[in-house]
């Protein structure tokens, strides 16, 4: 197991190493990329600034809590893209060339190899802006410090990434019968905006059944309001154990649906 | 015990047929047609360690898939097939460990970064020791002649510099099985003679068993003793290189230089390809040569003569074409 771990982790570096001096080679790129995603959290923050001027709360949720809450959102999207995005949204052009072949060739598993192949390193400043958002909405709350909250805050925050990439990861495996799946980023789009809103904007008659659609059958809801309300609002162990619970699960259903998946791949004609 | 084992090998295809036109393509919408295409068809055949097999056929025939299935690429419809002993397509790491796929008209390599760099990420997918692995490399590098190309990006390399790039990334965890899917297809000579060379080397010097598809037939000859051919997914002929010349190659090719301008009437003899000045090249039946260089010696004076085998291109094409009447007459 330890050996393992430690091989995945040496090449997950490798990887990390090689995309860098990748991206470094196109430099003129990377620094549009990077400037793209921080001129689109500023816009972002000057909004909600914007409407706190207005209001003390928004959908019950105060200033520093709701700040606290985009910049969760933030890391946990900027994590998923960085790792995982730009190697989901390629699987449908390895599966249309036949490129896929040289990855199953490998003798390392699959799914690590085609998920995790590329760092998109112009998107891993929304990670560190996320958790510098995190920390001045702590500070401005005055949020004293408790292990327990910080504990469940890592864990369900873990397991929002890993809901957030099993559904990323199913999404990606129809690739293999639709070949050419530009869908993908329409359905990332939708799940990402989903996520990017407390649960608690729905409200009302036809706006809550909605809600708990989003929060026990398809549950996206769960990526970012969870992790957010353990730290800053309300720590309730039910939702916890549901999180975590809807985490191993989507793990173990996405993982089997890349596997069922890769068996109907034909492989482009050479 | 076989490095390779196969029987009944079948896989076919569910090809959509797309109607012509608008309105074709609107029907497709709801309504689609398929058509089953077997691109492997009950194949067997087995392959004993160390020996270097040519896996001939047409476009289309069916050489690809097979390798594809037996490197677990894809699975087959039907069929059993041992690489390794390990079922191909249940893809254990422990058997991708222990072979490697080369293919011509695709790239493995990063793109953008210096083919150095995918050898680094090689050697800890594949967790091949440090030591070992700058050894390997330094054989590699050298036996192709590419020392100074590994530090510059892949993108910049030629045809051929990248197509030696592919092999020795494909040879550094030194592999017990190499499938190769036309290596050399659109290199120039040199660059064909190279990698060829390098195969011969790296079979000599650790003894792995290959098994090449290829169409320049240069390539089978320099390479390979023993050939598989297939046509429409069938396994037509399995047996020595030098027995395919035997079986379908009826002629030979008599090479005679007279003393003065070739004479008229070399006809009877047998078929003219060529006459030039004292040069004329005559296909003849393969039993009647013997008979057929008596009674040229005793009509003309000849100052040099020689029986070649037809070119194996000419052979292989006549295998394919009588593989492709008996299929259309089945």
């Amino acid at each position: 197991m330890v050996p393992g771990v430690t091989r995945y982790a040496r090449l997950m570096g490798g990887l990390a190493r090689f995309t860098l001096a990748r991206e470094m080679a196109f430099r003129g790129n990377f620094l549009v990329k990077v400037s793209v995603e921080l001129l689109w959290m500023g816009i972002l923050i000057a909004f909600y600034r914007t409407v706190f001027a207005k209001t003390s709360h928004i959908a019950n949720w105060s200033e520093p809590d709701y700040f606290f809450f985009v910049g969760c959102f933030f890391a946990l999207n900027g994590l998923i893209e960085t790792l995982f995005l730009e190697n989901c949204n390629e699987f449908a052009e390895l599966v249309r060339t036949g490129d896929l072949d040289f990855l199953l060739l490998k003798p390392i598993d699959e799914q690590f190899l085609i998920s995790c192949r590329r760092i998109d390193w112009g998107t891993a400043p929304n990670l560190v802006m996320g958790a510098i958002l995190m920390i001045i909405a702590l500070v401005q709350k005055g949020w004293v410090f408790d292990p327990t909250r910080v504990a469940a805050f890592f864990a369900t925050f873990a397991c929002g990434v890993a809901i957030a990439y099993s559904f990323m990861m199913m999404l990606t495996s129809v690739s293999v019968w639709m070949v050419r799946n530009t869908s993908l980023m329409e359905m990332w789009w939708l799940f990402s905006s989903l996520a990017r809103y407390p649960r608690e904007i729905f409200s009302g008659r036809w706006a809550e059944p909605l809600g708990n659609v989003f929060t026990f059958i398809i549950p996206i809801l769960l990526v970012s309001n969870v992790p957010a309300n353990v730290m800053v609002r309300v720590l309730d162990p039910g939702m916890v154990a549901w999180t975590v619970t809807v985490a191993l699960a989507s793990l173990w259903v996405s993982r089997r649906f890349f596997h069922v998946a890769l068996r109907s791949y034909r492989s482009a004609s050479s | 015990m076989p490095i390779i084992e196969v029987e009944d090998l079948t896989k076919t295809y569910r090809v959509f047929q797309k109607r012509d036109g608008l309105m074709g393509a609107l029907r497709g919408l709801y309504r689609r047609e398929y058509k089953e295409v077997k691109a492997v068809d009950r194949i067997g055949f087995s392959i004993e360690p160390g020996e270097m097999v040519a896996f001939l056929g047409p476009n289309g025939a069916g050489k690809t898939t097979t390798l594809k299935m037996l490197s677990g690429l894809v699975y087959p419809t039907s069929g059993d097939a041992r690489v390794l002993g390990y079922t191909p397509w249940r893809r254990e790491d422990a058997f991708r460990r222990q072979f490697a796929l080369v293919m011509g008209q695709k790239n493995q390599l990063w793109w953008d970064l210096p083919a150095g760099d995918s050898f680094q990420l090689h050697r800890e997918i594949y967790s091949i020791p440090k030591e070992e692995f700058d050894r390997t490399l330094g054989e590699l590098v050298e036996l192709l002649g590419v020392q100074k190309l590994t530090r510059q990006a892949v993108r910049e390399l030629s045809l051929g510099e990248r197509m030696k790039m592919e092999l020795i990334a494909a040879l550094l965890h030194g592999p017990k099985l190499l499938l190769l899917d036309e290596p050399t297809i659109g290199l120039d000579v040199v660059a064909q003679a190279a990698i060829q060379k390098c195969l011969r080397d790296y079979h000599e010097s650790r003894g792995v068993t290959m098994l090449l598809t290829s169409h320049y037939m240069r390539d089978v000859e320099a390479l390979c003793d023993r050939v598989i051919v297939i046509t429409q997914g069938r396994l037509v002929y399995d047996g020595p290189l030098a027995g395919i010349i035997e079986r379908f190659g009826e002629s030979k090719l008599v090479r005679l230089q007279f003393e003065e301008p070739a004479p008229e009437g070399l006809e009877r003899f047998g078929e003219v390809v060529r006459r030039e000045g004292p040069f004329a090249d005559v296909r003849i039946e393969r039993a009647r040569v013997a008979e057929t260089l008596g009674a040229l010696l005793n009509q003309h004076a000849l100052a040099d003569v020689s029986v070649e085998d037809p070119p194996l291109e000419e052979v292989i094409a006549k295998v394919f074409e009588e593989a492709r009447l008996a299929h259309d007459a089945a």
